[in-house]
């Protein structure tokens, strides 16, 4: 068996020859140190198996634990901040539904408050209208103003042409309204019919032009003709320059046209200064006209006589 | 010594029965020594037959499957976790393969350094090893290690010449 004249040398690369043809050049070229390393691998699973640690828990299973934990923990940190993103997503969703929502309810909610603050106002505007009216010796009949008009062609240069001169009411001919009578409110004199239509009037106010007002100044007794001025004032004529008159002083009806009862309050005067023979003063009206809602037209006006037997009050105490 | 040599690095051939038998006695050895003598815990019969065998057979694959298996076998007669020695001689057996291919280690001196070097090598790598993988491995011991050092060159040089008797030129 032995055959010592034999020297053999050594195999260059031993075992090369055995490998099969689709094994990879590298492990080609080093199969006996891969083989090493596929024995300890081996091994070190073995060994895995059996050692342990913290309370019996296998080697292998501690070295999984270890391996896969970051990428665990990783996964689970991402799939976290996916739901996250995913519930802030959906919470922001239906945060932009519901604020779109309560927008809507808001606006709805805002749309009544003032329609029932408008309604509130009128209940108490007609609360007062009712009040002055029952109050009062002459027949009325309360009116919605409907409509109102300018008169942009009687403008004085400068003056705001934007004024309102006239309005229209809800009443006419088929309420008992006729011309020339007078149309009132609990705060002063608005003005006067000046045409009936069958279920609307036109109403000339007081600031108009060609406005006409017997008027006296409550303090000093002093009457006068109260006419449409500039920018919605009056302007109070035919007041002689040694009258005394006050700033400040309240200006009523007089009564004395026939159309107005005597003793509304018409304005107040706000300057007076003297003329060539009369003062000029300018009245500031009782009512803002502009914003006229309700209005009462005194149908038929009692006799100046009449109104101081009822003791209307006509001189402010 | 050992030398790096481009010289043809003879091959030998052993009769098949005497690694059996090798191995045989130097696992029963290795079981029975320490009963009766107290330094032959220190010798390590497994690692000195792979060392031989690799050495002889120039063979890395040859050197690793016999560490592999002298080592699970002294895994498997001891108490200790089945593998830590079949890796430890796994890795000597391919090294000392790998070395007999580059070097000229038949020389007396040059096989004693090899031994030396290998049993100290094994020592550190079985060590090495423990502290990777035991949560509470055994500390080291320099004094022991040099005892089996010295031992282990010395048994390893007597075997080795009992040894070298069964071979022939390949």
């Amino acid at each position: 068996m032995f055959d010592p004249n034999v020297v053999d040398f050594i195999r260059p690369v031993p075992g090369l020859e055995r490998e099969g043809p689709n094994m990879p050049a590298i492990i080609r070229r080093h199969r006996s140190f891969f083989t090493l390393l596929a024995v300890v691998a081996a091994q070190v699973l073995v060994l895995s198996l059996q050692i342990t640690r913290n309370n019996h828990v296998p080697l292998i299973r501690y070295w999984a634990v270890a391996i896969f934990d970051p990428f665990e923990r990783a996964l689970g940190g991402l799939m976290e901040a996916s739901s996250h993103s995913y519930q802030t997503y959906r919470h922001l969703w239906h945060a932009e539904q519901e604020n779109q929502e309560l927008r809507v309810q808001l606006v709805t909610a805002q749309a009544q408050i003032q329609r029932l603050g408008e309604q509130a106002g009128e209940s108490q505007r007609l609360r007062t209208l009712l009040n002055f009216k029952t109050q009062q010796a002459f027949q009325t009949t309360a009116a919605e103003v409907i409509a109102s008009s300018e008169d942009a062609l009687h403008a004085a240069p400068g003056e705001n042409s934007n004024a309102i001169t006239a309005i229209f009411i809800d009443k006419g001919s088929d309420s008992g309204l006729s011309n020339d009578l007078a149309v009132i409110t609990p705060e002063g004199v608005v003005g006067k019919i000046l045409a009936v239509f069958p279920h609307s009037s036109q109403v000339l106010l007081i600031t108009d032009s060609s406005s006409g007002v017997g008027v006296t100044l409550a303090q000093s007794r002093v009457q006068g003709i109260l006419k449409g001025g500039t920018n919605g004032s009056c302007d109070l004529k035919y007041v002689m320059n040694e009258e005394t008159v006050g700033r400040g002083e309240a200006v009523v009806t007089s009564g004395l046209d026939q159309i107005y009862p005597k003793g509304l309050p018409v304005g107040t005067v706000i300057s007076a200064t003297d003329g060539m023979i009369y003062k000029n003063i300018t009245i500031k009206p009782a009512v803002d006209l502009n914003r006229l809602e309700m209005v009462l037209v005194v149908l038929k006006p009692p006799p100046v006589a009449e109104q101081q037997a009822l003791n209307i009050p006509s001189r402010p105490q | 010594m050992p030398t790096s040599t481009h010289r043809p690095i003879p091959v030998f051939q052993i009769h098949p029965a005497v690694l059996p038998v090798a191995v045989l006695l130097g696992m029963l050895l290795q079981a029975l020594l320490p009963l009766k003598l107290p330094l032959a815990h220190l010798m390590d019969f497994p690692l000195l037959i792979t060392i031989y065998f690799a050495l002889i057979r120039r063979d890395k694959i040859y050197g690793i499957a016999l560490g592999t298996v002298l080592g699970l076998i002294q895994d498997a007669l001891s108490h200790g976790f089945i593998g830590i020695d079949g890796i430890t001689k796994a890795i000597v057996g391919y090294l000392v393969a790998s070395a007999s291919t580059r070097f000229e280690l038949e020389s007396l001196p040059a096989r004693t350094l090899l031994t030396g070097v290998f049993v100290v090598f094994h020592t550190l790598c079985l060590t090495a090893l423990q502290h990777a993988l035991l949560e509470a491995p055994p500390p080291i011991q320099p004094i022991a290690v040099a005892s089996g050092l010295l031992v282990n060159v010395a048994l390893g040089l007597i075997l080795y010449q009992i040894l070298d008797r069964f071979r022939r030129p390949a």
